[in-house]
């Protein structure tokens, strides 16, 4: 067989097997987009149905009135405001540990150690003492965990980022008069980019996703999406277009995120793996 | 804005606008890190339960009584095996499927991105579809095999005994094989592709090309993405939640699920203390033990 | 978009020949082609008389010794070129043999427990040759294998892949950008150009007999020197200057077709000599200011100008001395090649 038939033939079994895999890989995700558009006669419905009849939007309205739906924008304040922190404190502290060393091997492998705790051993020790300062369920309680969770991920990618930045472009900065503070807002961060847009994505879906802290932490004023969908867990009936509804929510912007941001996503989690 | 700054100052830097950029950090860091783990500690030597908030010095008990705990460990048991099995299928998986998307392919950052998407997803979301998709009655799932037994399945996926461990995993494994995806194809893609042609024209076949070029090239990635995972396994709380709540009983209750049943449902503060401190320890080991390993591979 | 365009190209045997041209003149191209790298739209490749089109490379029977010498890493140097030997289940005394011989002929058998890490970039050249030549195939392809050495190593490996090729006799394709490793190594030279044959013959028959202005002026160093000038009766008048050649004898002819026409003289630095102690048979006189001197040592280059045209004659030092602004040269007329202004090439 002509080499040039065998590899038209091998391009088509991987592109169905990509198709199959990409269809396998998106049934759950469509099964819930899908379920929370349905009427409760729909969901409830067997055998099960495939497409609604009409794409209604009575869940979602259910949400918004309850109030339920400003779990949303609980999660957006939370998780942006300490992607925010984690960023800017964690550059900072990266570009101290990737140009001067700072504590040199025994401070960056702490750092990155705080990172490995599961969050259920490090969740416990904060909530006692939230309780003790009556930090449970605020804002600022919230935040200050993300932050601290997110900053060695922050440290670690950052310093790699950085140190990939040649330090002529600094020293040249520097000879020109700027001081060292200046150095690394007008240089340093508009150099990384590339780096601080995918670290600051993955720090923010991390936050927004986050289920355990926020199940700890938060009680009724600042309970998160997430925490959110399990209310609708009930023992035997399951409040299906709720669950479904609000997990949309909770995950259409995130979708969008990816979707725009989708060459710095890839790139963050390949380079992360280069540079882990 | 110029300053002109004096040549000394040039050649010495600032020696305090190292700490002062760490500060911040280090600060947060040891506020959350460090103290509350000091105050666990310390609880973990008293005696506060439900009942009781005895805060007087109890020693060890707490630590003896994390020997005989036998659920304690059946969870870490459980945390174990979820791990052994997901991780290596996600990294197969994740492997074969990097394979695909190696070589040219049209449309492929589409399929990429359509394909990262279950990635970011909250896993507890993650969790509460595969338990829409699973439900016995009014899920698709057993609507399909039913279509290939050709009657009626009625498999209760997050009750029974059997079938809850395959249910989680399904979730899991559903949610970060793409994960493991992205890795190795970004560490597949970096691969010299001269040694691949020089091995093409040396008559290396496909296997050992794979083997003994391929496979060292991208294991140092692979073994940061076993890291991740590994850690990430072993903290497995949302998916398992969303689905069995740890259940049925204990059967599917993991070490992290355990420890928030124990001190945040029954209470037992001094005790969850002790098992916080454990994990912590535990933890510790693996990982530098894992660490090293890397070390010496290197 | 073509690479590689309506290439007709035959290979002599036991020849070494080289393929040379600027980047992207699609002599990379054309060689992983014969490698079986890369496929061919339209046409075929005979190896020995059997096409090969469709044949995997490992089944062509050739070696190929790359740029970055793609050594495997996690290897040893013994492994690295023990490794298409294995692949072929060669037996292992057979391939102990094998690997000594060929580490011994390349300076590197006491490097065979290292790894590529440890080596330098000429160790590494050695062994990626090692293992090209360990498995006598019956072509050997090397592309561009000597740009990423230093310029001393890659005269010392110029000569050690000559010797080779004197030794083992194989055909040998080389690719390079390097006019000089053209000239010194080949047997054969094809100068290609934007995917298509420029010339092809040995090295001195493109050097004084080239084809095009493109050929004439690649290859050389310091490249020709290309003058504008008109025919006019017996002579070439240079544009915008006093200066005129004479047309020898011989070369009249060849010209009436372009006579009262625009003509491009190329004059070869080393054509130029000092008039008073030329000895041409056939020549002409000029006298010229000089703008630069440039001395190496064992020659100096002269920089002039010939109407609008700069041009640099090569010179003996000594020819220099008491000259500082101006200087009369002699041009060897006998080597003058003309060429036509609009079609580019050679008359």
């Amino acid at each position: 067989m002509k080499t040039s038939h065998r590899k038209k033939i091998k391009l088509a079994l991987r592109y169905i097997a990509v198709v199959a895999l990409t269809i396998l890989f998106l049934f759950p995700i469509y099964w819930l987009f899908m379920i929370s558009f349905k009427t409760a006669n729909e969901i409830y419905a067997y055998p099960p149905v495939w497409w609604p009849e009409t794409l209604q939007l009575s869940n979602y309205r259910v949400l918004f009135e309850d109030g339920d739906a400003a779990t949303v924008g609980n999660s957006l304040i939370v998780a942006g405001v300490s992607t925010i922190f984690a960023m800017i404190l964690g550059t900072i502290c990266a570009y101290s540990l990737a140009r001067f060393k700072t504590g040199g091997e025994h401070l960056a492998n702490w750092i990155i150690s705080q990172r490995m705790i599961p969050p259920i051993a490090i969740v416990f020790p904060v909530f006692l003492l939230y309780v003790w300062f009556g930090m449970v369920d605020t804002y600022f309680g919230l935040i200050l965990l993300y932050t601290a969770f997110n900053l060695p991920y922050v440290i670690w990618m950052m310093r790699g980022y950085i140190m990939d930045i040649p330090i002529s472009l600094e020293q040249a900065a520097l000879v020109d008069g700027y001081t060292r503070w200046q150095v690394v807002w007008k240089v340093v961060f508009p150099m990384c980019r590339a780096g601080l847009f995918a670290t600051a994505i993955f720090t923010f879906v991390f936050a927004w996703n986050d289920f355990i802290f926020a199940l700890v932490l938060t009680r009724t004023d600042v309970a998160t999406y997430t925490v959110q969908v399990t209310h609708y867990f009930g023992g035997q009936s399951n409040f299906w277009g709720k669950i479904s509804a609000m997990s949309v929510l909770g995950t259409l912007p995130i979708f969008f995120i990816v979707a725009f941001m989708q060459k710095y996503l890839v790139r963050g989690i390949s380079l992360g793996a280069v540079k882990g | 804005m110029k300053n002109k700054r004096p040549l000394s100052q040039l050649i010495l830097g600032d020696r305090g606008f190292k700490y002062q950029l760490i500060a911040p950090s280090i600060f947060i860091l040891l506020l959350i890190g460090i103290f509350p783990l000091i105050y666990t500690l310390l609880v973990s030597f008293q005696g506060i339960t439900m009942m009781d908030n005895d805060t007087s010095f109890h020693g060890l008990q707490n630590y003896t009584a994390l020997g005989t705990d036998t659920r304690l460990w059946e969870a870490l048991m459980h945390t174990i095996i979820f791990t052994c099995i997901a991780l290596p299928i996600e990294l197969l998986l994740g492997l074969l499927m990097a394979q695909l998307f190696i070589d040219k392919l049209p449309g492929r950052q589409i399929f990429i991105a359509l394909l990262v998407l279950p990635v970011v997803v909250a896993p507890v979301v993650s969790g509460a579809t595969w338990s829409l998709l699973l439900d016995t009655r009014f899920g698709p799932i057993n609507q399909i095999l039913g279509w290939f037994t050709g009657e009626e399945v009625t498999l209760l996926w997050t009750i029974n005994p059997d079938l809850v461990y395959p249910s989680i995993l399904a979730a899991e494994i559903w949610q970060w094989t793409p994960f493991m995806f992205l890795l190795l194809l970004a560490a597949l893609s970096a691969v010299d592709k001269s040694q691949l042609e020089a091995a093409s024209i040396d008559g290396a076949g496909y296997w050992t090309t794979f083997f003994k070029i391929v496979l060292p090239a991208i294991w140092p990635v692979m073994a940061v993405a076993i890291l991740i995972r590994g850690l990430d396994l072993f903290r497995l709380f949302d998916i398992v939640w969303a689905l069995t709540r740890g259940g049925p009983g204990t059967m599917t209750e993991t070490i992290s699920i355990f420890t928030y049943v124990k001190g945040f449902q029954q209470f037992e503060t001094s005790y969850t203390g002790a098992v916080a401190l454990l994990i912590i320890i535990l933890l510790s080991v693996l990982v530098i033990g894992a660490l090293k390993k890397v070390e010496i591979a290197r | 978009m073509h690479a590689v365009k309506g290439v007709d190209l035959e290979i002599p045997k036991g020849e070494f020949t080289v393929l040379v041209g600027q980047s992207g003149c699609g002599k990379s191209t054309l060689l992983r082609t014969i490698a079986g790298l890369e496929e061919i739209d339209e046409g075929s490749i005979e190896i020995d008389g059997e096409v090969v089109n469709d044949v995997a490379p490992k089944d062509r029977d050739i070696a190929m010794v790359f740029q970055n010498y793609a050594l495997y890493p996690y290897m040893t140097v013994f492994d690295n070129i023990a490794f298409g030997l294995r692949a072929r289940k060669t037996p292992k005394v057979e391939i102990e043999e094998k690997v000594a011989e060929a580490s011994r002929m390349l300076s590197i058998d006491h490097l065979l427990e290292r790894y590529p890490r440890q080596l330098s970039g000429g160790q590494l050249q050695r062994v990626a040759i090692g293992r090209a030549i360990v498995r006598q195939a019956r072509i050997y392809l090397f592309d561009e294998p000597l740009s990423n050495l230093d310029a001393q190593l890659r005269d010392e490996m110029r000569g050690e892949i000559k010797r080779l090729h004197r030794e083992l006799g194989k055909t040998m394709i080389y690719v390079t950008h390097d006019q000089i490793e053209a000239m010194t190594m080949a047997d054969r030279i094809v100068l290609l150009r934007d995917g298509k044959i420029e010339q092809q013959g040995s090295p001195l028959d493109l050097y004084e007999r080239p084809a095009t202005k493109y050929v004439a002026g690649f290859l050389g160093s310091p490249s020709m020197n290309f003058i504008d000038g008109m025919v006019t009766e017996n002579k070439v008048t240079i544009n915008n200057s006093n200066h005129s050649l004479d047309i020898p004898e011989q070369i009249k002819n060849k010209l009436t077709s372009h006579a009262n026409k625009a003509i491009i003289v190329g004059i070869r630095p080393e054509h130029f000599s000092r008039a008073d102690i030329a000895n041409h048979q056939q020549y002409s006189k000029l006298s010229v200011n000089i703008e630069l001197v440039q001395p190496t040592g064992s020659r100096s280059y002269v920089t002039f100008r010939l109407g609008q045209n700069p041009a640099v004659a090569e010179l003996r030092p000594q020819d220099l001395l008491g000259h500082n602004t101006t200087i009369e040269l002699s041009v060897d007329m006998s080597r003058v090649i003309y060429i036509d202004p609009i079609t580019e090439m050679t008359i």
